[in-house]
């Protein structure tokens, strides 16, 4: 009798990526695989780094907005959001409340399109080939208002330190409020179809767990992180904006595993969009613009500050020597973050594995690379 | 056996009208399943290449004939070509003894079911050498699945196969669809007709176990390599096969081209009839891949192993003891019909229940932000600056 | 420099000089902002300096983030002492290089999960060879941010065992987040 201890068994290394449909983008990772099983992860990025923080040391206040709407190329203005924050700081300034409640209407806006990407993509990540459709076609219709409002699909360059570009058009609130109405049909759509399905549960339930503490030391945040039971959400932990203004719920998962850190964003879908309905309730007239030219020219220092972009927590921090540009940007991205985790998910699961943990942690390679 | 001259002549006649037709049958399906999938999905599909979208398979063929047909250099080159041969004869041989109407057939067997079964294993061999001979390991990785997932899934659907031999007391085809003159084998054992499905899907790679060639795992598996004419074959061999389970399912399961009118129509009719049968199969088919994600290859096996083989075994004990006591045939409905249920019951226990329990606490117990109330705003009017203004102060 | 904003650029003297040297040919001179803490920051302040004690070089803070300075060799002890103290920050949120030409320093951004205090850490490395503690056996987060700052800056990180480039190829030369480092006239790879 041969035992299988008998044959010399050689590990395979297999290549995944940068041109591999599940890795969203760029992303490579090299899988130590003993047939089927996962035995180790190295992951690689770069192949996207285009130097956005040293870039942003010799552009204008002003001209950083742009190259923010890069980074996460998947939540333009949560990303524009986060600089204009940390500019308002540097500055002193602070935006009317006309231009926060804009603002705040277009991330979550955004959130719930962000969302629905990835709600699509893992599912294509999984084989199931529907979710992807009804997913844009709802996500379509943010772009469209998004267009609307700010002459942009995806990069818009809306928000200014200080305020927005330019006020709303004058349908803004009956077109948001209608839109609200189709994109929540269209995300319960997706959660009838998807979040419940057999299938998809025995791919994500148990599949990629990560506990709590284990997520903290990887720096994970964002639906990631409230997966594994912590609650923590910069909008609930440290406002901003018209956040405190505002009812909403932060739903916190269990077990850590894949299907909790999709079925976190499904929720997050909802309460973002009940979000958008508080804001236009309460949306208030008035300037668009904080007043002052001179706001190119802060003084020196540095300013931390962050907010809740929909992979997680997005930090900027921002040194100032006193001339119109920044002296050093530092983005805190919470995809480069939540990927330190992949290798912990990952080990000793199976290849399907992988491309599910990989999906669920919901990664914009424009981000982690910068 | 004298073989004349007419002979040859006819059953080459024969083989080039089968071989287009199935030809055909695929290529309708391509459009059927973009079409389809299009509407399940809310938007139109292809609808640019002739009317309705119908000419958009020739010009893909098109396409595909006309692209570079690339090896990659450490292939072993002549596995590598033999392979796409080795899934697409198998594929087109097993139509030689499907009966489309009485009469309309090849050559009618008296061992139709076994010589499909016996025909349709061989692709395997097609698929494990395709993975093997490509030098890549996502094709292995393929293959591997491939071989494993088809093995386990043959027994399940023999299994069934045998069932239906038994309650027809035959294995010819003919012989099957004029058993089912009054009541079709689905009434008598729907369990069958379930775990045929199933296997069928699995035989055919059809989500949700599309695990060998995963697009998102494996890349294409056992296909990753090919290129051009030879990735068309393995395209058209996949479509075929899908077919020939909507055939095999009119005819074992849908009473053919005889049920529901008992007596035989017209051969048009006939065929029309059957035809319908076998496309509402596929489009159950192409239904199951609009809604399901693709299972995992340890899940497959499972499925396959813990489910599927032991209860198409207790099926077909209960099909002998039925046979052998000579109980009406609703019996074996009912039994088969509540075989059906327990898996039903065991499974959402298992994983769908406390889901739904897990999402409605996730829902109810999120941390809940209240509202703080909003300052009045301030009195003071702050100097508005225009967006015009603004536009260059930044 | 850039070329984009010529206007701008002229604006601006040369970047890196000192905020004191300035020239105030054009624009307001410049103003250094006053370091105010709020009353969150306060107690985080607070707190903060009895948990490192004698470790603060100096500290000050901005709105609710208060920084010390320590030095950089006793970085990894008063980053432990944060984690494990009772000020328990258990998450190293940011980590960032700033070449301020004359010196490198390392700025750690710590945040506490459970009482939402946030905390930042200075360290000044000398521009030649710098060299910190690593922090990757505090918190796994650290590996990559440090991977980075090691392929920016040239900072090293004695107990990283993983020092290979993370968003640079393999045999790239220089270090592209310093301020010597050209803009333009790189090498296309």
């Amino acid at each position: 009798m041969t035992t299988e201890s008998q044959f010399e068994t050689v590990d395979m290394m297999l290549n995944m990526g940068p041109q591999h449909p599940a890795t969203h983008g760029v992303f490579r990772m090299v899988l130590k695989v003993d047939g089927e099983k996962v035995i180790d992860v190295i992951p690689h990025i770069g192949y996207l780094h285009r130097g956005t923080e040293r870039l942003a040391e010799v552009e204008t206040y002003g001209q950083v907005i742009t190259l923010f709407d890069r980074v996460d190329y998947i939540a333009n203005l949560n990303n524009e959001l986060a600089f204009v924050r940390a500019g308002e700081q540097i500055m002193e300034v602070e935006a009317p409340e006309r231009a926060q409640y804009i603002r705040v209407i277009l991330a979550e806006l955004n959130r719930v399109a962000s969302h629905l990407l990835f709600i699509g993509t893992y599912a294509i990540d999984l084989g199931a080939m529907t979710p992807v459709m009804y997913g844009f076609r709802e996500r379509e219709r943010i772009q469209n208002l998004f267009e609307h409002v700010t002459g942009a699909r995806m990069m818009h360059n809306y928000m200014r330190i200080g305020g927005v570009k330019a006020d709303v058009p004058d349908d803004f609130v009956p077109w948001v409020r209608q839109l609200i109405g189709e994109v929540r049909k269209g995300v319960e759509e997706c959660d009838k179809l998807l979040s419940t399905n057999e299938v998809f549960l025995g791919r994500t339930r148990g599949v990629g767990v990560i506990d709590g503490p284990t997520a903290i030391s990887c720096g994970l945040t964002g639906p990631s992180l409230r997966g594994s039971g912590v609650a923590y959400d910069v909008r609930k932990d440290d406002p901003y904006e018209i956040y405190p203004y505002l009812n909403y719920k932060v739903p916190v998962g269990e077990n850590g595993d894949c299907w909790d850190r999709y079925y976190l964003r499904m929720l997050e879908c909802y309460e973002s969009l009940s979000m958008i309905e508080q804001c236009l309730d309460q949306f208030p007239e008035g300037p668009i613009m904080a007043a002052g030219r001179r706001i190119a020219r802060p003084p020196a220092g540095e300013v931390f500050s962050h907010s809740e972009n929909p992979r997680g927590d997005l930090g900027v921090y921002l040194v100032s020597d006193g001339t119109d540009k920044p002296y050093r940007v530092k983005i805190r991205p919470p995809s480069f973050c939540n990927l330190v985790g992949l290798a912990t998910m990952t080990r000793g699961s199976y290849i399907a594995d992988a491309v599910a943990i990989l999906g669920s942690l919901d990664i914009v390679l424009g981000e982690v690379d910068r | 056996m004298n073989v004349t001259l007419s002979d040859t002549i006819t059953l080459s006649v024969q083989l080039f009208a089968l071989f287009n037709v199935a030809a055909l049958a695929a290529v309708s399906l391509v459009w059927l399943e973009r079409r389809f999938l299009g509407r399940l999905q809310g938007r139109p599909g292809p609808n640019r290449v002739g009317p309705l979208g119908l000419l958009q398979p020739i010009a893909d063929a098109i396409k595909l004939m006309s692209k570079e047909d690339v090896a990659p250099g450490s292939s072993q080159r002549l596995l590598f070509y033999a392979a796409p041969i080795l899934v697409f004869v198998p594929a087109f041989v097993v139509w030689l003894t499907f009966p489309l109407a009485r009469d309309v057939v090849v050559r009618n067997m008296d061992m139709g079911l076994f010589f499909f079964v016996a025909i349709s294993v061989l692709s395997i061999v097609g698929l494990v050498l395709a993975g093997w001979s490509s030098n890549s390991k996502y094709a292995i990785l393929g293959g591997f699945r491939a071989a494993a997932q088809l093995v386990s899934y043959e027994i399940p659907i023999i299994t069934m196969i045998l069932i239906i031999g038994m309650l027809s007391d035959s294995l010819d085809f003919v012989k099957v669809v004029d058993a089912q003159a009054t009541i079709p084998f689905i009434a008598v054992v729907p369990l069958a007709f379930v775990i045929f499905l199933i296997a069928g899907l699995a035989e055919v790679g059809r989500t949700p176990f599309d695990i060998y060639f995963a697009e998102s795992e494996v890349v294409g598996g056992p296909f990753v390599e090919y290129s051009g004419a030879h990735w068309a074959i393995f395209f058209l061999a996949e479509y075929v096969n899908t077919f020939v389970i909507g055939i095999l399912g009119a005819l074992l399961f849908l009473g053919g081209w005889r049920w529901p009118f008992g007596a035989d129509l017209p051969q048009v009719a006939s065929v029309a009839l059957l035809m319908g049968k076998a496309y509402f199969i596929v489009l159950i088919i192409f239904w199951i891949r609009g809604t399901y994600p693709r299972m995992r290859i340890d899940q497959l096996m499972a499925m396959a192993w813990k489910w599927l083989i032991p209860l198409s075994f207790v099926l077909f004990l209960a099909a002998a003891f039925q046979l052998k006591f000579e109980w009406p045939w609703w019996v074996l409905t009912i039994l088969s019909l509540v075989i059906l249920v327990v898996p039903v019951i065991v499974q959402s226990r298992k994983q769908r229940n406390p889901a739904l329990e897990l999402a409605a606490r996730y829902a109810a117990n999120a941390i809940v932000v209240q509202a703080k109330p909003r300052p009045a705003p301030a009195v003071e009017d702050a100097p508005v600056v225009t967006p015009a203004a603004e536009g260059t102060s930044v | 420099m850039t070329e984009q904003d010529p206007k701008a650029a002229a604006e601006a003297p040369k970047e890196a000089a000192a905020p004191a040297e300035k020239p105030a040919r054009h624009g307001p001179p410049i103003v250094i902002a006053e370091e105010v803490l709020n009353e969150r920051g306060e107690q985080t302040a607070a707190q903060l300096a009895s948990t490192l004690g004698t470790l603060v070089l100096d500290s000050a803070g901005r709105e609710d983030n208060p920084w010390v300075r320590v030095d950089a060799k006793e970085l990894h002890a008063a980053a432990k002492k944060c984690r494990d103290g009772e000020i328990g920050m258990d998450m190293l949120n940011l980590m960032l290089a700033v070449d301020w030409v004359d010196r490198i320093q390392m700025i750690y951004v710590l945040y506490s999960t459970t009482n939402n205090r946030k905390v930042i850490l200075k360290a000044d490395l000398p521009a030649e060879s710098p060299a910190i503690d690593s922090l990757t056996d505090l918190w796994e987060a650290a590996t990559w941010y440090e991977r980075e700052t090691h392929d920016l800056f040239g900072v090293d990180f004695p107990g990283n065992s993983d020092m290979s480039p993370l968003l640079l190829y393999e045999g790239f030369e220089g270090h592209p987040g310093l301020k010597s480092y050209p803009l333009n006239d790189y090498e296309e790879w």
